[in-house]
């Protein structure tokens, strides 16, 4: 189907799964005006936020589907690396919200309005995830980013969370800054904030010296939202701070828009200059895999392990973007899906094993699990496996995706450093596992209590049978992705 | 037989069914009360084993190249099959996996008291994750079973195991992960190779194969990252040391199935894989005298550190560095005796090291320990337990007329025609290995008689039932090895082929002389197509 988005309606066609989702965003608000009160006002709009992702979910089903394009130049693409992103997004949201219903009651915050936060911040990232024009991808950036730096504050009675907040809020306004900063040296040397036009404008001929500094400006920010090293140090302790539903849209939902708006930057504002860009992106990708990978091994409590993981993973997605093929780009959307999976399911896990506070919660507190919940184990063990990239699960897959595409171009360095910090990586997945099958529980009460609540059990067993579906056949979500590249 | 398998369509679903039968089998092993679990475990892995058997006659070993195969796309996007072969060498370690398991099943009756179904459960995917390795020709496919297969054998280490298993648990997991890994880039790498020369990009085994020498410049690191992984899994001197972690620390089936079946792994990976993708590259003389150096060090440092060893597991764990010397030795030195020698130690020392962990888990079952000095003189309390020892014992050090005496002397014979320094250093394998099996049998059944251990029990009939099938197997295989030998030899013949075929077409003299000399001992006539030597 192809849309005139010259005309405003057909434009707001193409727009439809945002405007939706926004409009689900301003209804969650209209609500709490009236019903802010009680823990039932606070479930009524999560609800609300739940069921208003339905309709945004049907339009993008409904574009993907019917292979929308656009006839005429437009500032946020309409192909299908959008839509697959624009889902992996709608699923996070969906799952934080799912999350956060039992949570939120758990350490009771009484707050409607978060629900409308993570809406706004959802929306936000569908904008980056799509942008083709830099200032559409600002735009993106700073709703998303200023939502969640409320979310990763929501939890007022607890310093930690407000640390959190602070943190990232400081090191967040930073690498907006970087990166409009770049955006601007950009439009300079270039004279637009189209990214194709920026393209052609490179392939063209020679631009002024500054254009390439803004280049690194618009990366340093960039690697600033992916967490990437050396660009992290916010990452462990707002990951840490953050009530956990908020943890895992932060590491799922940001990574995806974070990524996806990343590889659309390279791809199409970037192409005939990957020269300068490629020893960055190998350099950024090395540091985030080794030294994610290597901090993680020394962390006790998991959310903190976790969110260096997280950095390590953002390290394997940068060895995918790196070569800038189709292939390459199809890995990237199949490891971040496979991650997104993963990671919703352990963050949703972790937060019902720390009562009393997550961040408390270490391989002691796990050991023994598996005898009084035995599927709760499983779901984690599952979940550690995969994200340690063993055969079976959704986890391998994407490895194995970004192996491929990197090997295609034969730089084996990177294929060797992706697979022995992955082996590093064992030192602390297996761990988990350990604990839980392998060793006795520190009291015979230890794990009573920690079941899921139903809106969460649902969200993890989804996921968990997604990843195992998933790494036993992956041929859908490979084909999928592949057809997903415009490019 | 035959006529009877062919009217069941047999060689049709044979190696699905032995993939799918113990997977689907762990479903009702989880699900049933957990008085039946073992019982329903006995069961499937019988019937396993009793469909496996077949094979011995379906399979027509003569062409010597991979049989009853299927191929179904899985992952077409990228060129993977569920793709699936057998062929002599396979067969062999098929059937001794089969034989083994329900094996193991018995002998873990009395000694698993705890989470008896997620224990029988997990041995049934190991089932299914080994047999997978053995007859996978697809490489991705086959990467996938070595990986998974980590996972249950993990699991088992991890939760049954002994006092250290935690650690065992981890190490044996990281040992085998790091090599693997890195036979995964070479994997992909190999693949993208090829697929950039030929346009088609596929990881099916014979594609790959015939196309491996595109490798170009890339081939050396290829084999290399190849045979690390497969040197792990051996293990090859150096990097043996999470060997005697595992083997000691994992329960009594555990053991088995590390020595008798996962080691193989590592042999049957280079004489599927590693060398035939890469006979340049593996037979070149610094990698030769490299490997057959660290061959000959495991052979003896092996040997002389059992000797020392006062805990009898640990003895028998080190005992297979030692025997896995020797089929690295055979492997290397590449001629048609050496490596029938090298499969024949594969398939002997599965049957003596499982029955001699047999046996040192039943003396651990009736004394909670299993230290040497703990017993003496029990051969009069238990002459049931010391004659198996004893025979078990002696097939492992090489006594002619039992197993371990064929394939060391194969080895022997072989390698003494192309790399006599070694064979000759290796020969010293065998004097120590009766030095420290003979001393520890000395000091368990004979000497002095403790007086703890003046009313130990018997062998029961359920520890017979375990044993009787190993012991026939080992004097089976040492006085009548013929049937084995014939069905391996080949496919051997076409791996010399394709391995000495790099450097020109094959000396058929050589070959011939080769094989008069199996022949000689085999007492059968020559293979036909081999020309007769002027």
């Amino acid at each position: 189907m192809n849309l005139d988005v010259r005309l405003p309606a057909e434009a707001a066609l193409a727009l439809l799964p945002e405007i939706l989702l926004v409009a689900g965003a301003l209804a969650v608000l209209l609500v709490n005006g009236w019903r802010h009160r009680t823990p039932a006002d606070s479930r009524l709009a999560g609800w609300i936020a739940l069921v208003s992702l339905v309709p945004s979910g049907a339009a993008l089903a409904w574009l993907w589907i019917s292979g929308a394009r656009s006839v005429a130049p437009f500032m946020v693409g309409v192909d299908g690396f959008r839509f697959a992103a624009l889902a992996l997004i709608l699923v996070a949201t969906a799952a934080t919200i799912g999350l956060s219903l039992g949570y939120l009651e758990r350490e009771g915050l009484i707050a409607p309005e978060y629900y409308s936060l993570v809406l706004f911040a959802a929306s936000g990232m569908m904008f980056m995830a799509g942008a083709e024009d830099l200032i559409v991808l600002f735009l993106g950036l700073e709703v998303m980013s200023v939502s969640v730096y409320v979310l990763a504050g929501f939890n007022r009675g607890d310093r930690f969370s407000g640390e959190a907040a602070l943190k990232y809020f400081l090191m967040g306004a930073f690498a907006s800054a970087f990166l409009l900063y770049g955006i601007a040296l950009l439009w300079g040397a270039t004279g637009t904030t189209t990214l194709t036009d920026i393209g052609r404008r490179f392939e063209a001929g020679p631009v002024p010296g500054f254009g390439l500094i803004g280049t690194g400006l618009l990366l340093i920010g960039m690697g600033f939202k992916i967490a990437s090293v050396p660009f992290h140090m916010w990452a462990p302790d707002a990951y840490d701070g953050a009530p956990t539903p908020v943890t895992a849209l932060m590491a799922t939902g940001v990574k995806v828009a974070g990524v996806v708006a990343l590889a659309r930057v390279l791809v199409e504002a970037f192409p005939a200059t990957a020269f300068t860009w490629q020893p960055i992106v190998a350099a950024l990708a090395i540091g985030s895999m080794v030294l994610g990978n290597l901090v993680a091994l020394a962390q006790r409590p998991l959310k903190r392990m976790l969110a260096y993981s997280s950095i390590a993973h953002a390290g394997y997605l940068l060895v995918a973007l790196w070569p800038g093929s189709r292939l390459g780009l199809s890995a990237v959307l199949v490891y971040l899906a496979a991650y997104v999976l993963t990671s919703l399911a352990a963050f949703g896990i972790l937060g019902v094993l720390g009562r009393g506070g997550e961040r408390d919660v270490t391989l002691d507190s796990i050991a023994g699990l598996a005898r009084p919940r035995p599927w709760l184990a499983f779901a984690l063990s599952v979940c550690m496996l995969s994200l340690l990239g063993i055969p079976g699960t959704f986890g391998f897959v994407g490895k194995w995706a970004i192996l491929a595409a990197v090997i295609q171009e034969r730089h084996y360095a990177l294929a060797i450093v992706l697979v022995v910090t992955t082996l590093v990586s064992a030192g602390y997945y297996l761990p988990v596992v350990m604990a839980a099958y392998m060793r006795e529980p520190a009291s015979a009460d230890s794990h009573a209590g920690a079941g899921l609540p139903r809106p969460a059990i649902v969200v993890v067993a989804a996921a968990v049978t997604l990843v195992l579906l998933f790494g036993v056949l992956p041929s859908g979500a490979l084909s999928t992705a592949m057809a997903s590249i415009p490019w | 037989m035959t006529g009877f398998l062919a009217s069941i369509g047999y060689s049709g679903w044979i190696l699905h069914g032995l993939l799918a039968l113990p997977l689907l089998g762990a479903i009702p092993v989880l699900l049933a009360p957990v008085a039946a679990a073992r019982r329903i475990a006995l069961a499937v892995s019988l019937a396993e084993f009793l469909l496996s058997v077949g094979l011995w006659w379906a399979l027509d070993t003569e062409p010597g190249t991979l049989q009853l195969t299927a191929s179904v796309p899985w992952i077409s996007a990228w060129g993977i099959s569920y793709a699936v072969g057998i062929d002599g060498i396979s067969l062999m370690m098929v059937l001794l996996t089969t034989l083994l398991m329900p094996l193991c099943i018995v002998g873990s009756w009395r000694y698993i008291t705890e989470r008896e179904r997620g224990y029988y459960a997990l041995l049934l995917v190991l089932l299914t994750g080994v047999i997978g390795v053995f007859i996978a020709t697809d490489l991705f496919l086959f990467y996938v079973f070595w990986e998974v297969m980590l996972i249950p054998m993990y699991f088992i280490i991890g939760m049954w195991g002994g006092r250290n298993r935690l650690y065992a648990a981890i190490k044996f997991f990281l040992f085998t992960m790091a090599g693997s890994l890195l036979m995964l880039i070479a994997i992909v790498g190999l693949a993208w190779v090829v697929a950039a020369r030929t346009g088609t990009l596929s990881f099916a085994y014979q594609h790959l194969l015939q196309h491996a020498d595109l490798a170009g410049e890339l081939a050396p690191w290829f084999f290399g990252a190849f045979a690390l992984a497969f040197a792990i899994k051996v293990p090859v001197f150096p990097l043996h040391t999470w060997l005697p972690d595992a083997h000691v620390e994992a329960p009594t089936a555990g053991s088995v199935i590390l020595a008798s079946v996962l080691l193989k792994m590592g042999a049957y990976g280079f004489i599927r894989f590693a060398i035939p993708f890469f006979p340049t590259v593996a037979i070149a003389p610094v990698i030769t005298n490299a490997v057959l150096v660290l061959a000959v060090i495991g052979i003896i440092y092996g040997a002389l550190v059992a000797m020392v060893q006062t805990d009898i597991k640990k003895l028998v764990a080190y005992s297979s560095v030692s025997h896995l010397g020797f089929v690295m030795l055979g492997i290397w030195a590449a001629t048609m005796q050496s490596i029938q020698g090298a499969i024949m130690i594969m398939i002997a020392h599965g049957f003596s090291t499982g029955a001699l962990f047999f046996l040192v888990g039943m003396l651990y079952e009736r004394r909670h320990t299993r230290e040497i000095s703990a017993f003496g003189g029990i051969a009069r309390v238990v002459p049931g337990f010391s004659l198996v020892f004893s025979i078990v014992a002696l097939s492992s050090i090489g006594l002619p007329g039992l197993n371990g005496f064929i394939g060391e002397f194969l080895v022997l014979l072989g390698a003494m025609r192309t790399q006599p320094l070694a064979a000759i250093l290796a020969t010293s394998g065998v004097v120590f290995a009766a030095a420290y099996l003979l001393w520890a049998l000395q000091r368990i059944i004979y000497n002095r008689l403790e007086p703890e251990n003046a009313s130990l029990p018997d062998l029961s009939r359920r520890e017979l039932v375990v044993l009787v099938p190993l012991l026939l197997g080992i004097v089976w295989l040492g006085l009548y090895p013929n049937p084995v030998l014939r069905r391996i030899e080949p496919a051997t013949t076409r791996y010399l082929e394709r391995v000495r075929g790099q450097f020109g077409p094959l000396d058929y003299s050589q070959a011939a002389s080769d094989h008069r000399l199996a022949a000689g001992y085999r007492l059968t006539t020559p293979d036909p197509r081999l020309p007769a030597k002027p």
